[in-house]
């Protein structure tokens, strides 16, 4: 290893000293951002896609398959994100503590009540809608607060990603829901997954050529 | 491009030093590290890295938090304000003495 107390013979050696540990620093210390967007966006991609397939605006039936199929593997998916993404974080944050572990339960938390309140909403409206509206309104109601509790995570974690990206998934849930049962499965499926892919690969980007 | 580096803050103007502030200056404000975590990104012995920590302890430029995690000990470090401070002149002085030779280089 050489002398410790050695200086880095040039000013160009010491910025690049500076750089490659900032790099290094960066990339133990923030999640690969693939693993938390992609697993994500793979589910609403697949799981959606298949809702509108089985699904679709007016109860058309594009592809014949068990009607809960869609359903089952959009949840199975949602659930292998929940722990690809969560084990990506808690790797990350491993041994450090203090503000940001703070703010990490926090808005953790947010997502439990906001998602507890809403099947809450949602299971007391079911009852009196026909079945094409009692999955719009679980979807629609679903995918807002995704959108919603990014921009607030934008706000808390200073992202601009995530700025853009809450507000793509707000727009694209109310396109959605303006056209229609059906239509929205469609609009979340390519824009909602697409869109969740899409903002993986520029952070990654972002985190790959960090500095 | 060996230019001597004249006048830099000789606390952080060494290799092992230098790595630690910058592995540090990563940390987002009121976070910490424990001290594991920094020995395995600097890829340190234990007791390397300690010594260098006391040195920059000693100058105030991180902040040591001696804690118990359940019954084992633990060491939290972040940078001081005068550390990152510190840190953000070393890398000012730095860059300047580049600019100062590139343009020497080039008239």
């Amino acid at each position: 290893m050489g002398d410790d107390e050695a200086a880095p013979v040039s000013a160009a050696e010491s910025l690049k000293l500076i750089e490659a540990q900032r790099d290094a620093a960066v990339r133990s210390l923030r999640p690969d951002p693939r693993f938390i967007y992609w697993p994500w966006g793979l589910a609403w991609l697949v799981g959606f896609g298949l809702l509108f397939l089985r699904h679709g605006p007016h109860e058309q039936i594009r592809v014949s398959m068990p009607d809960t199929l869609p359903l089952a593997t959009l949840f199975a998916l949602m659930i292998i994100a929940l722990l690809v993404s969560g084990v990506a974080g808690a790797r990350a944050n491993r041994q450090i503590s203090g503000d940001s572990s703070v703010r990490g339960l926090r808005y953790g938390l947010s997502w439990l009540a906001g998602f507890a309140g809403n099947a809450v909403v949602c299971a007391h409206f079911s009852k009196l809608l026909p079945a094409p509206e009692v999955g719009l309104l679980w979807a629609a109601t679903s995918v807002g607060l995704v959108g919603v509790l990014y921009l607030t995570g934008s706000a808390v974690w200073q992202s601009r990603d995530l700025f853009v990206l809450g507000i793509w998934l707000t727009i694209s849930n109310i396109v959605g829901v303006l056209a229609g049962p059906g239509w929205h499965s469609l609009v979340i499926s390519v824009a909602g997954g697409g869109g969740l892919l899409v903002a993986g690969f520029a952070e990654w980007l972002r985190w790959r050529h960090h500095t | 491009m060996t230019a001597p580096l004249p006048e830099l803050d000789p606390v952080i103007h060494a290799q092992v030093r230098l790595r630690v502030v910058a592995a540090l200056s990563v940390l987002r404000e009121g976070d910490q590290m424990a001290f594991p975590r920094l020995q395995e990104l600097l890829g340190l012995t234990g007791g390397n890295l300690s010594v260098h920590l006391r040195k920059l302890e000693d100058a105030e430029y991180i902040v040591v938090t001696k804690t118990h995690r359940g019954r084992t000990p633990t060491t939290l470090l972040s940078l001081s304000r005068r550390g990152r401070l510190a840190f953000d002149e070393y890398t000012a002085a730095v860059r300047a003495l580049l600019d100062h030779v590139g343009s020497e280089e080039t008239p």
